[in-house]
């Protein structure tokens, strides 16, 4: 790689050296693992908060082990429009890296003795049925910690495995809209309850464009695990984790609780707004939408001497007026006066000009919308290798992103493998946990 | 049932929040050199201290600029909010690292620690003297974490980045919104809060990996990158069809049915995709022929399908309210909840019993009640033990208790202006108006009197 590709715009060329040095993507593959000694049952079912994760973990090294019901995971038809490569949806196929994938029949009797079996040889077991359906199978965690005292159960449901909710609720099953939902965050999500130009239907409840309630909480649930793996290297026990990814959206909603607990009032949705931090929001360009900031007074100056608007700084001279709900409306259709006259990329050329100047009043901000195309094409991600792709033998040409720890510089995160069909390791996981070959494999419903 | 009774026993008794302090802490002994600011930085090291970790936070004399940012410039008790949620069980030290003495301190402080988090600009720390092979000189076992919103090498590294820019430049801002609507920004700083929670897990799996080969490391963490990992089968649908994934509002395009529906007292997110939890869902709706006609999950995502299947469980919603169709939900196995405000957390009885909100007395704020993080662990769960501090409060605490530093020559730093406290002219600085002086103090020297005099 050549040394201005390397260095971009660093403040420290020689650190950034030194960085690339430390974690160059080339040598990803020869380092070690952070968990390669670890072993995982990921016994998930149509939920992307147990395959995240456990593709963190198999990301870091980790042998998982997917279990799925013969037809396989409800997860693998999760996909838009219906598109199926193979066996698979595009949601499955990108979250299935470095995975094992064996079936087993859990109405079966056979198939519960070879789950309490295999669950005896692993480190960590994730699962995300309706809470107690394993304990009912014998297969809770009071049984599995019977035979395997290390071992880390990790439960993942909405509403969690205990609580008032949980036991009057017990009856359904999880989902991402369910987590959003009820994570507060989805309640001040969305187009901005305050401004007149915004049309009354509009003003609902929104969800992120993305699983965040499942992915946070995997990402959630995988910290837990962690935090157990490395207890038990001290104690050599295991433990039980209950994650519910309601709450791991609920616990970063920001100072939604703590201002409800000081002022006993609840906060308006804000949409690009921002009721502590403002301008820091989206304007529309010529040629699309762009993020801009100017809060603090400083910042605000340059912001207004940019758009050569003196009148604005004189009407919203301190953060109170700028913080004022009902000013921000009228804020932001003024920036957008100016923006929408320029493209995202002539705005940032002035930005940049501004910040440059010895007589600058302060620091702003900015930075086009991007879309998923225009990011696949940027020269920064594909030095980064922040997208990995593939000639998968059976589901043919892929992409998919990385690990996002693949700049650890002793233990860096990788994707091996993208995917497998279901029960395509079936063989080889039998054979190795529990020695049953070929023969007797084919008597088992799996 | 017995069974489900005695399932509903064992969770209770694992998981019962008035045990936590009698409970281990998973990453006790651990410590913690925080050199961050703003949100995400702060927020990775919040996640170590509720488990355990003795987080020990750096500010500079400017203080953190989290204190200047509360919902409509209102300071509680001259606490910033913005400033309080990513910010509990830490110490707190005033110093700046730029400072040659102040660079000797905090290598003495690296020999004694665990891990050190940064999230300033990429390199800031290399050129204060700081670098990690400079830490690793003084403590090979020391892990690092520095986080950016692009990485520290690369064509973008040195760009700066907000949770706004990362929301966007990672792609999530384009597919939130409605359809025929712009994009949206999430309504918290979502790219701050989740990026530092896989900021925490790569931290965990070097600890993990140090404690079998006693080795550390240098980890470098993107923020925007992090974003687009965020964002499941955007990607691989780009790639393959070469078009954008649009925005769609509160329908899942991949699960079907997934939405908002409107009910007649309020709003009811719903989803029934397994053959069952459909079957159960036109069974409660008394429409049983809509099962028959879609009997396949992938079959119903398709466009058309989809579109009629969404608008007939529109006009059935419409005609109930929002606890109906719960309890119908509960009844025929399909998920279906109401959206829960701040106000409905706050009071549920759930979350308190689960310990996800706990309630404690700060020695300096009063009583308190905040979400604390999850997952619940049953054997070393995460606690709540104080909130944030003013500007260096715990100056004295760490030079004597892990320093071993006498008090005069704490003072004499604090002369010298290496180590500093509030700036009695900045409000947001300061402890609440009341303070007695005492309260919250961890080793009391005479000099904390005197600046609060």
């Amino acid at each position: 790689m050549d040394d201005k590709t390397i260095v971009g715009m660093a403040e420290d060329a020689e650190f950034a050296r030194w960085a690339y040095q430390e974690t160059c993507p080339e040598d990803a593959l020869k380092k070690p693992e952070a968990l390669a000694h670890i072993r995982v049952i990921d016994a998930s079912y149509a939920s992307f908060a147990g395959l995240f994760a456990s593709s963190i973990l198999a990301e870091m090294g980790a042998e998982v082990i997917r279990i799925e019901p013969p037809g396989g995971d409800l997860a693998r038809k999760m996909s838009p429009y219906g598109i199926m490569i193979k066996d698979s949806g595009l949601a499955y196929i990108s979250e299935a890296r470095n995975k094992f994938h064996i079936t087993l029949d859990l109405r079966q009797e056979e198939g519960r003795k070879l789950f309490s079996q295999l669950s005896a040889k692993v480190d960590v077991l994730i699962e995300t049925f309706k809470p107690g359906h394993l304990d009912g199978l014998g297969l809770g965690y009071k049984h599995l910690s019977k035979k395997n005292a290390s071992l880390i159960y990790c439960a993942i449901h909405s509403y969690g495995q205990r609580g008032e909710d949980a036991e009057k609720h017990a009856n359904q099953p999880a989902y991402d809209i369910i987590d959003q939902a009820r994570g507060v965050i989805m309640s001040i999500t969305g187009e901005p309850d305050l401004d007149p130009e915004v049309p009354r239907e509009y003003k609902r409840p929104l969800k992120h464009g993305s699983w965040i309630g499942w992915n946070t909480g995997g990402a959630w649930a995988a910290f837990g695990i962690l935090l157990a793996l490395f207890d038990r290297t001290r104690t050599g026990r295991g433990q039980f984790i209950d994650c519910a990814p309601a709450e791991g959206l609920l616990a970063i909603s920001n100072y939604l609780m703590q201002y409800f607990h000081i002022s006993g009032e609840q906060m308006p949705r804000a949409g690009n707004y921002d009721y502590a931090i403002f301008p820091y929001t989206y304007v529309r360009t010529k040629d699309g939408y762009t993020f801009i900031s100017g809060f603090a007074d400083p910042n605000w100056t340059a912001l207004c001497e940019i758009m050569n608007r003196p009148d604005l700084r004189a009407e919203f001279p301190t953060i109170k007026e700028r913080l004022n709900p009902h000013n921000q409306p009228t804020i932001q259709h003024e920036i957008e006066k100016f923006t929408t006259q320029y493209t995202s990329d002539e705005i940032l050329d002035m930005v940049q000009n501004y910040n440059k100047r010895r007589d600058k009043k302060g620091t702003v901000v900015t930075g086009r919308l991007e879309s998923p195309l225009e990011i696949l094409g940027r020269e920064h991600w594909n030095e980064r290798r922040t997208f990995v792709r593939c000639n998968d033998p059976y589901y043919g040409e892929l992409l998919v992103p990385n690990s996002t720890f693949k700049a650890m510089s002793r233990t860096p995160g990788r994707v091996k493998w993208v995917c497998r069909p279901i029960g395509a390791d079936n063989e080889f996981i039998y054979q190795k946990y529990l020695g049953i070959r070929d023969r007797k494999l084919k008597q088992i419903k799996l | 049932m017995p069974k489900t009774k005695s399932y509903r026993g064992l969770t209770k008794e694992l998981f019962d929040p008035r045990q936590i302090f009698e409970k281990r802490e998973s990453l006790q002994g651990i410590r913690v050199l925080e050199v961050c600011h703003v949100v995400l930085g702060p927020a990775a090291c919040d996640y170590l201290a509720e488990f355990g970790a003795e987080v020990i936070k750096f500010e500079g004399q400017g203080g953190d600029s989290m204190r200047f940012v509360t919902p409509y410039a209102y300071f509680w008790k001259n606490l910033s909010l913005g400033l309080e949620i990513e910010n509990h069980n830490k110490y707190w030290v005033g110093m700046h690292l730029g400072n040659p003495r102040a660079k000797e301190l905090f290598l003495d402080l690296v020999k004694r620690s665990d891990v050190v988090v940064d999230n300033l600009t990429a390199g800031t720390m290399a050129q204060w003297g700081l670098s990690y092979k400079e830490l690793r000189e003084r403590n090979p076992r020391i892990i690092q974490l520095h986080c950016c919103g692009y990485g520290s090498w690369g064509p973008w590294t040195g760009r700066p980045s907000y949770d706004a820019v990362a929301q966007s430049m990672g792609g999530l801002s384009s597919i939130t919104g409605f359809e025929e609507r712009g994009p949206l920004k999430s309504g918290v700083w979502i790219a701050d809060w989740v990026t530092a929670l896989m900021c925490a897990v790569g931290i965990m799996a070097a600890l993990n990996h140090r404690a079998r080969t006693g080795e550390g490391q240098f980890i470098d963490y993107m923020q925007a990158e992090s974003v687009i990992r965020m964002l499941d089968w955007t990607w691989l649908y780009s790639f393959k069809t070469g078009e954008n994934r649009k925005r769609s509002g509160n329908r899942d395009l991949a699960i079907c049915p997934s939405d908002l529906f409107p009910c007649s007292d309020g709003w009811v997110a719903l989803a029934a995709f397994g053959d069952e939890e459909f079957k159960g869902l036109c069974k409660a709706m008394g429409q049983a022929d809509l099962c028959k006609k879609y009997p396949d999950p992938t079959q119903r995502l398709q466009e058309e399908n989809a579109r009629e299947i969404l608008d007939r469980i529109t006009q059935w919603t419409k005609t109930k309210r929002v606890q109906e169709v719960e309890e119908l939900a509960d009844k025929y196995g399909f998920a279906a909840s109401r959206v829960l405000s701040a106000n409905d957390a706050y009071h549920s009885q759930h979350l308190r019993e689960r310990g996800a909100i706990q309630e404690y007395d700060d020695p300096l704020y009063g009583p308190m009640v905040e979400p604390c993080y999850p997952p619940r662990l049953s054997e070393t769960p995460a606690r709540l033990k104080w909130s944030s501090r003013p500007l260096g409060f715990d100056n004295g605490y760490v030079f004597a208790k892990i320093l071993g530093l006498p008090p005069e020559e704490v003072k004499k730093l604090e002369d010298e202006k290496v180590i500093f406290k509030w700036n009695p002219q900045i409000p947001s600085h300061c402890p609440p108006a009341e303070w007695d002086g005492v309260r919250g103090v961890k080793l009391p020297f005479s000099s904390e009197r005197k600046h609060n005099g």
